[in-house]
């Protein structure tokens, strides 16, 4: 009866964490997450015995097969194996809600799907086709903050102009007063 | 320097300790404390290059096997690590990619990244994949996993540009989906099996229930072949690749994938060597359609790291070929299916790393990776376009480089178990790969020069960071050269390998778990329960029946 009342609560809980990801919304995947990491931990609870008022250790050394056969000690290992995974889980959890929000911040959209940045853009914001500036976003994505150059170059390494070199040294300042 | 099981630790240790020492003493720091930072993570990568040696020399040269009980507890108990020619070969490649991308990474990295901790992040990962490649427990595994999948979500989001977060969350989801089913395969695993260790896993499966074999298969298939992005499950790996910085996306190219793949192969062999015969025709349809999406795929993709992000997936379907045949021996050798793979695996994390290296450094060097809008790189950059053509070619499978040698393996073993149709499909991928690659080749280094975007200035005026990015990428194509070129000492040392990996007996007897009765336990401060089984009363996989071996 326990055994089949654990399985119903892992499956619903299996069941609402994967509708929860198939939903649109980020706080709702997150959900689903955290959910679908409950469901597993029950499943590793109960696959243990699912023992009531037992101890997992007892210290009788002298006695060790006669004890273990009268009193059957619970398992302790799916206790610390749960333990480990809700440890991970929490800090998974943890990340991917920062994840989410900066992920709001920066492209001011809740929905898990879309390539580009509807809200961001002008106009038509069903509008999905490539913007003519796409190769700024390109550039955009994997540099942080930058100094260009302005023009195409030339063979060989020109000079730095001087007011990007002075910019170059104003940042390199900063960082270093950045705690 | 003896050859000690205790070795086993370092390629751990060596990441972790580093890593702690930096976030300790060199933490957020302005630009000196990150030229620290630098040479404390190029001394870790040296020190783990120069460990892991020495284990490939005692494990896939010497043919031993190594196995470490942490604190000296008996196998069931403690934790388990175990170092074979696989894990070995496996850690070498590691090591090498990881001391590759390294400079790479230092030159094209920008300071805010590095302020934020790319450099202990870096070592992390190589840390979670070294531990994944050494676990001897399925839990352990699972830790190991996710300390790798942990580094590199925050490797791959660094920065949080949209594009990066936008594919960020996908990567996460997909990835984290995945560990969750390898948590339940564990939890049946202890459930139905009552242990965790491999070792014990593998003794006590053959008296399973069929059914605990099918799904526990089934499971560790769907976790690790997601991990391993194979065909239905790797849509995680083109929606976030082409967004980091190239450095990342190089080190996750050569790393990533790979882990689920050597635990794919760990687990077939070691577990259930019967389904390699019986999941044949399944595992050879996954594995072509694996290689024709691959190929397809970056046939329609507009950018050098997307064509290249899904040509990873072409060559997991390839060597995914050489698993499914990895029984069948030919006139040549028994185990030479696995023991194609395994090269076909070396060649692909080497050449494949120098290509998005090289790929990465074209897209630095143009402020864009659109196949459209760039070209002429020729002019500038000859030696790049020399690099990048060699990585190309050994890539599709041109003597005299690696990648010839490991197809004509691959082809030959497959043509001699009479599985024509995906040989078939692994030779249209092949030219479809050499299509590809010409592709890329053309667009960004034919042509008229055009450069479409704005670049940092310091990736075109400093001639340290240029050489940073061009010499790894020569070291690579050089060492794909060497391995194509003395391919039969290669083709012998990982047949070897292979026949050392499907020895399962071998393996359990290295790790020798103890028995339920034997002196397995431990004279200590506690008793120690020994490895539980279920009370088929109150358990969750009740139904399921007595377990065979003698209950406690």
């Amino acid at each position: 009866m326990t055994s089949l009342l654990l399985a119903i609560a892992v499956g619903s809980l299996f069941a609402t964490g994967t509708y929860m990801i198939m939903r649109r919304g980020q706080i709702k995947l997150i959900l689903g997450l955290a959910l679908l990491s409950h469901g597993v931990n029950l499943l590793l609870f109960g696959s243990g015995k699912l023992t009531a008022g037992r101890p997992p250790i007892f210290l009788d050394k002298k006695h060790y097969t006669e004890t273990l056969a009268a009193f059957q000690p619970a398992d302790p290992l799916p206790q610390a194996l749960i333990l480990t995974a809700i440890v991970i889980s929490f800090g998974i959890t943890a990340f991917v809600i920062v994840l989410v929000n900066r992920r709001h911040t920066v492209t001011a959209t809740d929905y898990v799907h879309g390539e580009l940045v509807p809200l961001l853009r002008e106009g038509d914001p069903f509008d999905f086709s490539e913007p003519s500036d796409i190769d700024q976003y390109d550039w955009l994505a994997y540099e942080v903050d930058e100094v260009y150059d302005s023009d195409d170059l030339p063979l060989g390494f020109p000079p730095t102009p001087q007011s990007e070199q002075d910019e170059s040294a104003a940042m390199e300042e900063e960082s270093y007063r950045w705690p | 320097m003896a050859l000690n099981a205790n070795l086993l630790a370092a390629p751990v240790a060596a990441p972790l300790l580093t890593a702690a020492l930096i976030l300790l003493f060199a933490r957020w720091g302005g630009r000196t404390l990150i030229r620290h930072q630098v040479a404390l993570t190029a001394l870790a990568l040296c020190l783990n290059l120069g460990i892991v040696l020495t284990l490939f020399y005692g494990a896939a040269v010497q043919g031993r096997r190594f196995v470490l009980q942490f604190g000296n507890w008996t196998a069931p108990f403690g934790i388990t690590a175990y170092g074979d020619g696989l894990s070995a070969t496996l850690l070498l490649m590691t090591a090498i990619v990881a001391l590759a991308v390294y400079p790479f990474a230092v030159a094209t990295i920008d300071y805010h990244r590095a302020r934020m901790g790319f450099h202990p992040l870096y070592l992390f990962l190589l840390m979670g994949v070294n531990g994944a490649f050494l676990s001897g427990d399925l839990f352990n595994l699972y830790v190991f996993f996710e300390v790798l999948l942990m580094a590199s979500f925050v490797l791959l989001t660094i920065g949080a540009q949209p594009a990066q977060t936008n594919s960020g969350i996908r990567y996460v989801v997909l990835n984290l989906l995945a560990s969750t089913v390898f948590l339940v395969a564990a939890g049946v695993a202890y459930g139905t099996l009552g242990s965790l260790n491999m070792a014990q896993i593998a003794e006590r499966l053959p008296l399973a229930a069929p059914a605990v074999r099918t799904v526990f298969a089934g499971l560790l298939m769907v976790a690790f072949g997601s991990k391993a992005a194979l065909f239905p499950l790797f849509f995680w790996l083109p929606a976030s690749y082409h967004t980091p910085p190239p450095a990342v996306t190089a080190l996750f190219g050569g790393l990533l994938t790979k882990v689920g793949i050597y635990t794919l192969f760990r687990s077939f062999t070691l577990f259930f060597p019967e389904l390699l015969l019986s999941w044949q025709p399944a595992l050879l349809t996954i594995a072509g359609a694996t290689m024709l999406v691959g190929a397809l795929g970056a046939l329609a993709q507009p950018g050098i790291r997307r064509v290249l992000s899904f040509h990873i997936i072409s060559h997991v379907g390839f060597i995914l070929m050489g698993l499914a045949v990895a029984l069948s021996g030919n006139s040549l050798a028994i185990g030479f299916g696995l023991g194609a793979a395994i090269l076909y695996l070396c060649h692909h994390m080497i050449i494949k790393t120098a290509l998005i290296m090289a790929g990465g450094a074209v897209e630095l060097y143009m402020g864009s990776d659109r196949l459209a809008s760039i070209g002429g790189l020729v002019t500038r950059q000859p030696l790049l376009a020399f690099l990048f053509f060699m990585a190309s070619i050994s890539l599709a499978g041109v003597p005299p480089f690696s990648g010839f040698v490991s197809k004509l393996s691959l082809l030959q073993i497959t043509l001699d178990t009479h599985h024509w149709v995906v040989s078939g499909v692994s030779l249209f991928a092949s030219l479809l790969t050499m299509i590809n690659m010409m592709r890329l080749w053309r667009e960004s280094f034919w042509g008229d020069y055009s450069r479409p975007s704005r670049v940092p200035s310091r990736i075109l005026q400093s001639t340290i960071r240029q050489q940073l990015m061009l010499i790894p990428v020569g070291a690579l194509v050089l060492l794909s050269l060497g391995l194509g070129i003395f391919g039969e000492r290669a083709f012998n040392l990982t047949m070897r390998v292979a026949q050392h990996a499907l020895d399962r007996d071998a393996y359990i007897e290295a790790v020798s778990p103890s028995t339920l009765h034997s002196s397995g336990l431990r004279s200590g401060a506690f008793n120690v329960t020994g490895p539980k089984f279920p009370d088929s009363s109150t358990h969750l996989f009740a139904s399921l029946g007595e377990p065979p071996w003698p209950a406690r």
